[in-house]
């Protein structure tokens, strides 16, 4: 074999040929070039046929928004200012436990403007550095995430640790028959400002709202 | 490389070549032997370790502490070492991307055509130590505990208080010994050897900036507290 | 059927004949291979053969001439192939059990590990060999590494076995999702979240890979799909050009052999 190899990459003294492979008398360049550019066009309309619709196919999903979806978490009087409790919503109907998720849910203290006048913080318990459970410490007061050491204060700002963002939240209202309901998820800034949902480990704000584009799957923020 | 150098390689390789044995069945034979002693190994570890299911997927959870399989610790622990958050899309994307394209061009950018390892000092040492840093990562993801337990040995009478501090997420900012996250708050591994306990105390129910406030917690669970931070000196 | 066959003559094929079939010059020849086949194959072998031509190519591929010094590590590319064959064979069984569905893949893994005959057995080849063939992937990568070899005029094949790797990670990834454990979802939860920090691509590729914002109704079929269709024909297909380079280039001499030049050879390139 490595003779063939030799014949191959020796030095190029040999290049100039007259006439491509294959040429015969009374060949011209157009006709070939017609039969060239004619197999390769008919071979790609006939693979784009089959690639393009089952490509749109699988991203359909990019571009089907999710419904809203409004839950009752349980009447006004379970939640208190100092602490959170945690409520079981779906998060993705029809799959069962599988689509499930907690929220921590407290009354919004008065003297906080960036709370909104709904009366109710529901922070999402997806750690805003890669997406790991975090969990409420009581004694603390703080937001711990158990893989790579994300901490969060009372308000789900970031005080500790690789988290790019605050804790997400949900929407909250109150209904007509005295409970809270708990809606879709939304982003903040660092200043705790709503933005339209985004993944974990995505910054907010100025030049990031480019780098992280806006996506047709998630509501637009509230 | 220069053209002389790959003619010179070809032809030692066609002398290297000629000298050997067909590779049936000579070099086949090591092939099943290892072939052999694969499937050994597979078979030994599926009877020995077996396949047992974990828990079924509670997306509700919040006490699971998720961990990847072992192979993609040394990502793993990238990601809790690289903790400024500005630097996290470099943790996730960049660095193994650039290790990936590195990898990828490897033959493009050593041009060298010398191949005995003795005789490439910068390609065998950036492998070994490439080797060193993702087993010494692999080994820190291994070993990496949960922010709500502490791995530490301490007299029965510190038990409660190291509970307590466990339980607090006190390791969520300090670090005790070999667990917990270096910062933002100082280092807790000798603090009861420059504190005394009352002092302890003091900044647990009036705190420093950014700390939150222990006033609290029960008083018994308190008094453990700070009775097992202050046992702490190091040792 | 087989006796009128035994010397069939195709045009060109006489000028080769001459050159005798002796193992290391003529088994790389596809002709001499086939004549020399020929000369004692009848019955099915021959038929086959006649058509195909396939004993010039094994015998040149199987008798092709090892360099000298290969040792026990030249072994572990040949092994990660045994390994993924041995995944591959695993996979397909445990395909006939599984279901790829958020309510019922807990249940349809507990089932084959629990009530099926050697279930658990068979998963557990299939999870280990996962790790076995990772273990001898990145050992394979380190020789190849160590000893030189993805130099001229192997780079392309170097290239060839990073992207391997790549799918072969990818595999594994895909795989953890499976089981859905709780250790399969959060580590799939953190992947996909990894892919969605990509710029601009990012957020995108991670919807597409969950099949919407959130781990959801179908991101386990299409995590099924990649793992089972997908990445599996890509790495076939690669494994194929993987070898058809190692076959045509040759297997590399163990490096310090280099320092027994061949004195005529040193003469032929080097100017005096």
């Amino acid at each position: 074999m490595p003779d063939d190899g030799n014949s191959k990459q020796g030095p190029p003294e040999k290049l100039p040929k007259p006439d491509p492979a294959g040429y015969f008398e009374g060949e011209t360049m157009t006709r070939r070039g017609v039969f060239s550019a004619g197999a390769m066009a008919l071979g790609g309309a006939a693979g784009a046929v089959v690639l393009l619709p089952t490509i749109g196919f699988a991203l359909a999903p990019l571009f089907e928004e999710e419904g809203d979806t409004w839950q009752k978490v349980g009447p006004v009087e379970n939640f208190s200012e100092d602490t959170y409790t945690a409520v079981v919503i779906t998060a993705v109907p029809g799959i069962g436990e599988a689509g499930k998720t907690t929220a921590y849910v407290r009354r919004s203290r008065g003297d906080d403007q960036s709370e909104g006048e709904d009366g109710f913080v529901a922070i999402s318990t997806r750690c805003a550095h890669l997406g790991c459970p975090v969990r409420y410490v009581q004694a603390a007061g703080n937001f711990i995430c158990p893989c790579h050491g994300g901490v969060y204060d009372f308000d789900g700002k970031v005080i500790g640790g690789p988290p790019v963002r605050p804790l997400d939240r949900f929407q909250t209202r109150p209904s007509d028959d005295g409970q809270v309901e708990v809606g879709p998820r939304f982003s903040v800034t660092s200043q705790l400002d709503p933005v339209r949902t985004r993944d974990p480990g995505e910054f907010t704000g100025g030049v990031w709202d480019y780098v992280y584009p806006p996506r047709p799957s998630v509501p637009p923020a509230p | 490389m220069k053209q002389s150098d790959k003619e010179q390689y070809l032809i030692e390789y066609e002398v290297l070549k000629k000298k050997g044995k067909p590779f049936f069945p000579y070099a086949v034979a090591k092939d099943s032997a290892m072939a052999l002693v694969v499937v050994l190994v597979i078979v030994v570890m599926s009877l020995v370790l077996g396949a047992e299911q974990g828990p079924k997927v509670d997306p509700t959870t919040t006490t699971y502490v998720p961990r990847p399989e072992w192979y993609f610790f040394f990502l793993f622990e990238l990601l809790r070492v690289i903790k400024p958050p500005e630097l996290v899309p470099l943790a996730t994307i960049g660095i193994p991307t650039i290790c990936m394209v590195l990898l990828l061009l490897l033959p493009f950018y050593d041009r060298n055509p010398e191949r005995r390892p003795q005789r490439r000092p910068i390609a065998t040492t950036a492998g070994i130590l490439t080797i060193i840093a993702m087993a010494y990562l692999t080994f820190l993801g291994a070993a990496a505990g949960t922010p709500t337990e502490i791995d530490l040995e301490v007299a029965a009478e510190y038990e409660p208080g190291k509970q307590v501090a466990a339980q607090s997420g006190c390791l969520a900012c300090h670090k005790i010994g070999e667990n917990g996250n270096d910062g933002p708050g100082p280092e807790l591994t000798e603090i009861g050897a420059r504190l005394p306990r009352e002092a302890i105390a003091r900044s647990l129910r009036n705190p420093p900036q950014g700390m939150p406030n222990f006033s609290g917690l029960p008083a018994e669970k308190f008094d453990d507290l700070t009775l097992f931070l202050a046992s702490l000196d190091g040792e | 059927m087989p006796n009128p066959l035994k010397r069939p003559s195709r045009p060109g094929e006489r000028s080769a004949n001459g050159a005798g079939a002796n193992g290391s010059n003529g088994a790389s020849r596809g002709a001499q291979g086939v004549e020399a086949a020929k000369e004692g194959g009848g019955g099915l072998v021959g038929w086959v053969d006649e058509r195909s031509g396939a004993t010039g190519f094994l015998t040149g591929m199987m008798f092709r001439k090892v360099p000298k010094g290969t040792n026990w590590f030249y072994t572990l590319g040949s092994a990660t192939l045994f390994a993924f064959t041995a995944q591959a064979i695993t996979g397909v069984f445990l395909a006939m059990y599984y279901t790829p569905s958020p309510t019922e893949a807990y249940e349809s893994i507990t089932h084959l590990t629990n009530d099926v005959w050697m279930g658990e057995f068979v998963r557990g080849m299939h999870k280990w060999g996962a790790t076995v063939m990772i273990c001898l992937i990145f050992l394979h990568m380190g020789r190849t590494f160590f000893f030189g070899a993805y130099k001229y005029p192997r780079e392309l094949n170097w290239v060839i076995g990073v992207v391997l790797l790549i799918l072969t990670l990818v595999m594994g990834l895909t795989g953890y999702l499976l089981p859905f454990d709780q250790r399969s979802y959060w580590a799939t939860v953190v992947a996909n979240n990894i892919t969605a920090t990509g710029p601009v691509v990012g957020p995108y590729l991670a919807d597409f890979l969950r099949a919407g914002p959130e781990v959801g109704a179908t991101t386990i079929q299409r995590f099924y799909a990649i793992h089972m269709l997908l990445v599996p024909g890509l790495i076939a297909a690669l494994i194929g050009a993987h070898m058809y380079l190692v076959v045509k280039l040759g297997t590399t001499a163990p490096p310090w052999l280099k320092a027994e030049r061949p004195k005529n050879a040193r003469k032929k390139t080097e100017v005096g």
